[in-house]
């Protein structure tokens, strides 16, 4: 790994991003199209979780799930667990799906995304009872295919950051 | 093989305790869920910036609206009010007499509900449950299941207040079930959520019941959650089959679920109303 070093590192970047996804996530939204939209939040962990593994912290993504669950007035833990071991494959499959072609990782992207809802449908019915967040397998598609757009949005936000490679 | 299972315990055990702690903390410690929603206080900015697109919206609109259309709309919205007002004046009429009529009967006078109005934040704030996000908390004496109302009729009920913010559950939730009546002919039934879009489902009604495409369903007061009168939902379609005991029944909601900027909070009168004597109350309300 080359770090350019020469220039000054923006790091609260990734912040930012999580927190524009933050934002982008409680927008409110004509009821066609809700049920498509993905989960930004995820996407945006996903990403600096594959490009920056080494510095991305599961504790990040916890608290990043935990904000989500309290700004919508979840059960606090749920989104911080699902987000957790989300990022924790991300990191694992990093090195791997990083010489993946776009349309390559959309699928590994969307993989992923599934196997959050799935965590989270299951918690989700262990506590309420209610399987009503399965309706959401069309958002984690429209996750993988958005995936291209948020891949090279926050390709430029790391350059800007100077981080990573 | 066994060095990477050590991996994941090591660096994802702490996490999935803590998150599984936490849940059972929020789950059984009324104390863990106060604390929870003074943190929802955090979300602010959040729903701040989120609701900036909707609002610069409508201030656009208002820029954008010819001098003509205001004037047209207003000329529609005076006319309104003047029906509207002429309305209230019967209602007023109506609303003595009843007070007459239930002084004869020397039953508890049904008193005024007090309301607030309340702007939409956030309409489902996690994309999947049937929710909306209210602009007043527990600060504002926001309680936890308190109806919700817009000018349609029924929303839902407020399932978690928050400090300066709450979520209001829609009855279009699968969990929710409301106690209502036709109005027309003052059978009771409970309505439940679909659990997706603006149907409703009505499904304990006897194959031989009064009722047919084109009423409407009110709340009963029965249970004592929601006041009586208002509207729940209007049927579709009744379908009557023999074979089973059970009407099907579709039905679609009678509020705009959210849809409208603004919502009605409602404080039931005092604890002593008597639910049962609802059904004379709602008669009146339909014509």
């Amino acid at each position: 790994m080359i770090s350019v070093n020469s220039a000054q590192h923006r790091s609260w970047i990734p912040f930012a991003t999580v927190f524009i996804a933050l934002v982008l996530q409680v927008i409110p939204t004509p009821e066609l199209i809700r049920g498509f939209l993905p989960d930004w939040v995820s996407l945006v962990l996903i990403y600096w979780a594959l490009a920056l593994p080494d510095r991305m912290r599961l504790s990040f993504a916890w608290v990043a799930g935990l904000v989500i669950d309290l700004v919508t007035l979840g059960i606090p833990g749920v989104h911080a667990l699902s987000n957790t071991v989300l990022v924790y494959l991300a990191k694992r499959l990093s090195l791997r799906v990083r010489a993946y072609l776009l349309w390559q990782q959309s699928i590994v992207i969307a993989l992923l995304l599934g196997i959050e809802l799935i965590l989270f449908v299951v918690v989700d019915f262990a506590l309420t009872g209610s399987l009503g967040e399965v309706h959401r397998w069309t958002a984690v598609i429209v996750g993988g295919l958005v995936w291209p757009l948020v891949y090279l949005a926050l390709r430029r936000s790391r350059h800007l950051a100077n981080l990573g490679r | 093989m066994v060095k990477s299972r050590d991996g994941v315990v090591r660096s994802l055990g702490p996490y999935l305790l803590l998150s599984a702690a936490l849940i059972a903390a929020y789950l059984y410690l009324p104390s863990v869920r106060t604390v929870a929603q003074s943190a929802a206080v955090i979300g602010i900015p959040i729903h701040f910036l989120a609701s900036l697109p909707s609002t610069a919206l409508k201030g656009m609109q208002g820029h954008l609206t010819t001098a003509d259309q205001l004037r047209s709309d207003f000329e529609a919205m005076r006319q309104r009010n003047l029906i509207l007002q002429a309305r209230l004046h019967r209602f007023e009429f109506l609303e003595n007499e009843n007070a007459r009529l239930r002084e004869l009967l020397s039953s508890m006078p049904s008193q005024a509900e007090q309301v607030t109005l309340a702007a939409l934040l956030a309409i489902n704030p996690d994309h999947a449950a049937l929710a909306v996000m209210i602009n007043k908390g527990s600060a504002d004496g926001i309680f936890q299941g308190q109806p919700v109302v817009d000018s349609g009729g029924l929303v839902g009920q407020v399932t978690k207040p928050s400090l300066f913010f709450s979520k209001v559950s829609l009855i279009t939730q699968e969990d929710q079930a409301v106690p209502t009546q036709v109005a027309r002919s003052g059978l009771r039934t409970v309505v439940y959520g679909s659990g997706s879009g603006r149907l409703l489902r009505v499904p304990y009604l006897d194959r031989n019941a009064d009722v047919r495409a084109g009423d409407l369903l009110v709340t009963s007061g029965l249970g004592g959650r929601y006041p009586p009168g208002y509207p729940v939902a209007r049927i579709i379609a009744v379908e009557r089959n023999l074979a089973e005991a059970f009407m099907k029944i579709t039905a679609e909601a009678a509020s705009h679920l959210g849809r409208d900027r603004e919502v009605l909070l409602l404080w039931l009168p005092t604890k002593e109303t008597p639910a049962l004597q609802d059904p004379m109350e709602t008669e009146e309300d339909d014509d």
